[in-house]
């Protein structure tokens, strides 16, 4: 009921609300090949056969994800299974509807980041993706872009990554059983957020 | 020969009381639920960790299809759906142009599981409210009658709490209190000195902080402070049927637990005046079966409680059973919650909390009480808490790559919120009707909820979110928002989940349904003490004082067998 409860139930809210206007072309699924090494060649290839995100989409996904939460001395995205997760959601968990909203998002995005970084961002060097997506996701929270459906998928890459084993108890600190309540103890005993 | 001494229709909050009472007394009790029944090691989701809820529970298209309404209710999840009803199975009406949740779940144990598990004593406040401003009737009883009641059930469901000696709010037999956050504690002192007479104090909360050997013995434990009661707890910790009063009640070997057995009627016996026993349902084979006894209590909740009186029609009561002065299903409240802010507190850096504490802060009513209200009558508490920011606020917010994740590492802000609870008047307009022709699956007659908030409770909101946004700022917080920025909406009726008042007990048998032991006027061994009997709402929330009506009636409903009366 409280402040942060919301924001999390208006983040999960807004990644059902499925927005009509804004349907872009489908996905064309071609990559162009740059000079630079493709920092998702690192990736690890998804598999796609009977799954609704291709192994282009999900390359995306995977790139994004990762670029959004790196490896550092803890497990990154992709290490801690945030793209699965992802395919999950668009497989199984959601519509034709969400199918489509997360289909035309990321066919949006890998248009934006072709059209500003000269060939598609799977393809882009780790750094250029991380300065373009700063730079996209700095003008979207700045209010000078409207995607919403990025920063769901930004929300959704965070959830799925802070739930996950790595993301729960390496980088941040979890206890499934507390035992105690304490209302308020030194921050230095206790350096790291609570994962739930 | 009956069946059973003693029928106890539904095992939530206020039939596993009663169970457990009329048992340890030496009767035979029959407890008829309607859902199926529930085990822990099936049924309990407490011991599932994030990384192991399939698609983040997020919640999935099976809760918009099947559970449009409890769906929404805050502890509703994939991992608690199994405590709900599934909508479409449940039908009931809202008249044109109105609303109505009702939230609710068919098992045993009912919303015992499911409880936010705050309790609170009413006080003498509450029960001279209608007699002093004229709404609805007079409590057939003041807070001494009660009080030694609450006593009892607090001892043995274990309540969490600090003694405060306010009037508004009285002390009860507590466990050590579960301490405010360091956020808490600035927010207190603020408060209480820019307004003298408001009180923030540690909820009381039905956890357990110091089992007592009663309680251990029973198989409950300490509170882990893991957050999860939503989804039942393997350690007994917080008070549920299930976990206490049935446990209790089966010790005994008194007790027969029916399931999956729905109450469609109370049958009725003009020549004794007496209610005989109850015809049911069996809810999976559709099999009609009446159960004899000498005594009915009904604690099926607020609503099916009316429900199955208004549907139980004979030449004798027309209009229902036990409805001589025609008040049964009239007078529906609930409390009605809003006024909601939050706000960033300032400063503590270099501080945090440990545990997940399923509780938070109370500030009992000051309106009209310490201080005035304007436009309106009694007033609201509020719930709320202050904890620092984690990951699903810092996500939402701007940057990338290793910056990002080192914010999200790093506890956030600490941000103060709360949300009033303010009262709603009995009302004779507010009302539950059975549907003249339509049916359920069952051939149950549909309810009809007919409630809408008046003006009192639409000025008492309004004043919750003004005061709540001032106490914020008082406080020193920025970036405060909530109703004052948002409007003062109001939550539909039944959002606040406490139904009750459908068969109010009062002093007189032509403007009351029940007497002031929770009896019937016109059948003598008909007991409610489900959310039925209340005569006015106050804003606690209610709970509590369903099980010390429901231990209190059932000790008198035993006295009155014991000498042969009923």
């Amino acid at each position: 009921m409280d402040n942060l409860m919301m924001q999390r139930r208006d983040a999960i809210k807004s990644l059902l609300a499925i927005s009509a206007a804004g349907a872009l072309a489908a996905c064309t699924g071609k990559t162009e090949s740059g000079e630079s090494k493709p920092a998702a060649s690192a990736s690890p290839k998804f598999a796609s056969a009977g799954k609704f995100l291709s192994t282009d989409e999900m390359a995306l996904v995977s790139a994004l994800a990762q670029t959004i939460i790196p490896k550092t001395e803890t497990a990154g995205a992709i290490e801690a299974g945030v793209p699965e997760s992802i395919q999950g959601l668009a497989s199984e968990w959601g519509d034709d509807n969400y199918r489509k909203y997360i289909r035309s998002g990321l066919a949006t995005l890998e248009k934006h980041f072709k059209t500003v970084g000269g060939q598609s961002f799977t393809a882009q060097s780790e750094k250029q993706q991380e300065s373009l997506l700063s730079k996209y996701d700095a003008d979207v929270y700045g209010g000078k872009k409207e995607d919403q459906f990025y920063r769901d998928f930004k929300s959704t890459v965070a959830t799925a990554y802070y739930m996950s084993e790595p993301g729960a108890t390496e980088e941040l600190a979890y206890e499934a059983v507390p035992g105690e309540w304490k209302g308020c103890v030194p921050l230095a005993d206790y350096p790291k957020t609570w994962a739930t | 020969m009956a069946d059973f001494d003693v029928i106890v229709v539904g095992s939530g909050m206020s039939g596993g009381w009663v169970a457990k009472e009329m048992c340890e007394k030496g009767f035979k009790v029959g407890v008829i639920e309607r859902g199926r029944d529930i085990s822990p090691a099936e049924d309990y989701t407490d011991m599932v960790d994030p990384w192991d809820m399939e698609h983040l529970n997020f919640k999935g298209h099976e809760a918009k299809e099947d559970y449009p309404i409890q769906s929404e209710v805050y502890a509703f999840h994939s991992y608690t759906k199994q405590f709900w009803v599934k909508d479409k199975e449940h039908p009931y009406i809202v008249p044109e142009g109105q609303e109505y949740r009702w939230r609710r779940g068919y098992h045993t144990g009912g919303r015992s599981i499911m409880w936010g598990r705050q309790s609170y004593r009413f006080s003498e406040i509450d029960f001279e409210a209608n007699k002093k401003d004229g709404h609805g009737v007079d409590w057939p009883l003041r807070y001494k009658d009660i009080a030694p009641w609450y006593d009892y059930v607090e001892k043995f469901a274990g309540i969490s709490g600090s003694k405060e000696g306010l009037e508004i709010l009285p002390d009860g037999v507590f466990q050590p209190p579960q301490e405010l956050t360091c956020g808490e504690e600035v927010l207190k002192k603020k408060i209480e000195s820019a307004f003298p007479g408001r009180k923030l104090i540690p909820g009381r909360v039905a956890n357990l902080t110091a089992p007592t050997p009663e309680q251990t013995a029973l198989g409950r434990g300490k509170c882990q402070n893991r957050d999860h009661c939503y989804r039942g707890c393997s350690f007994g910790a917080y008070f549920s049927s299930n976990s206490a009063t049935l446990p209790a009640a089966r010790n005994t070997g008194n007790l027969t637990l029916i399931n999956n057995t729905a109450v469609h009627e109370v049958i009725y016996d003009p020549e004794t005046k007496r209610a005989t026993g109850v015809k049911t349902v069996n809810v999976k084979t559709n099999e009609t079966k009446i159960i004899t006894a000498r005594v009915i209590f009904l604690n099926a909740g607020t609503i099916p409680t009316s429900m199955i009186l208004l549907n139980s029609k004979s030449e004798s009561f027309k209009t229902g059973l036990a409805n001589s002065s025609g008040q049964l299903g009239h007078n529906l409240m609930d409390h009605v919650i809003g006024g909601r802010a939050h706000g960033l507190l300032p400063g503590m850096e270099d501080k945090y909390h440990y545990g997940r504490r399923a509780n938070g802060f109370y500030i009992p009513r000051f309106r009209n009480h310490t201080e005035t209200g304007e436009g309106f009558i009694r007033g609201f508490g509020y719930q709320g808490r202050v904890y620092r920011s984690n990951w699903q606020g810092s996500s939402n917010q701007a940057g990338v790559g290793k910056d990002f994740k080192a914010k999200n590492r790093t506890p956030g802000a600490w941000w103060a919120s709360m949300v009033g609870f303010a009262e709603i008047l009995p009302n004779f307009d507010n009302h539950v009707r059975l549907h003249e022709t339509k049916t359920d699956k069952w051939g149950f007659p549909i309810p009809i909820l007919d409630a809408k908030h008046s003006e009192n409770e639409k000025a008492a909101i309004r004043q919750a979110g003004i005061d709540a946004a001032e106490m914020l700022k008082a406080a020193g917080c920025t970036n405060i928002g909530g109703a004052i920025n948002e409007g003062h909406t109001l939550t539909e009726p039944g959002n606040g989940i406490h139904e009750m008042g459908t068969a109010r007990m009062g002093r007189d048998p032509k403007t009351s349904v029940l007497n002031k032991w929770n009896q019937s006027w016109d059948v003598a061994n008909l007991f409610i003490t489900d959310g039925s009997f209340m005569t006015s709402a106050g804003c606690q929330n209610p709970s509590l004082g369903y099980m010390a009506f429901s231990a209190r009636a059932a000790d008198y409903a035993a006295r009155l067998m014991k000498d042969g009366a009923i």
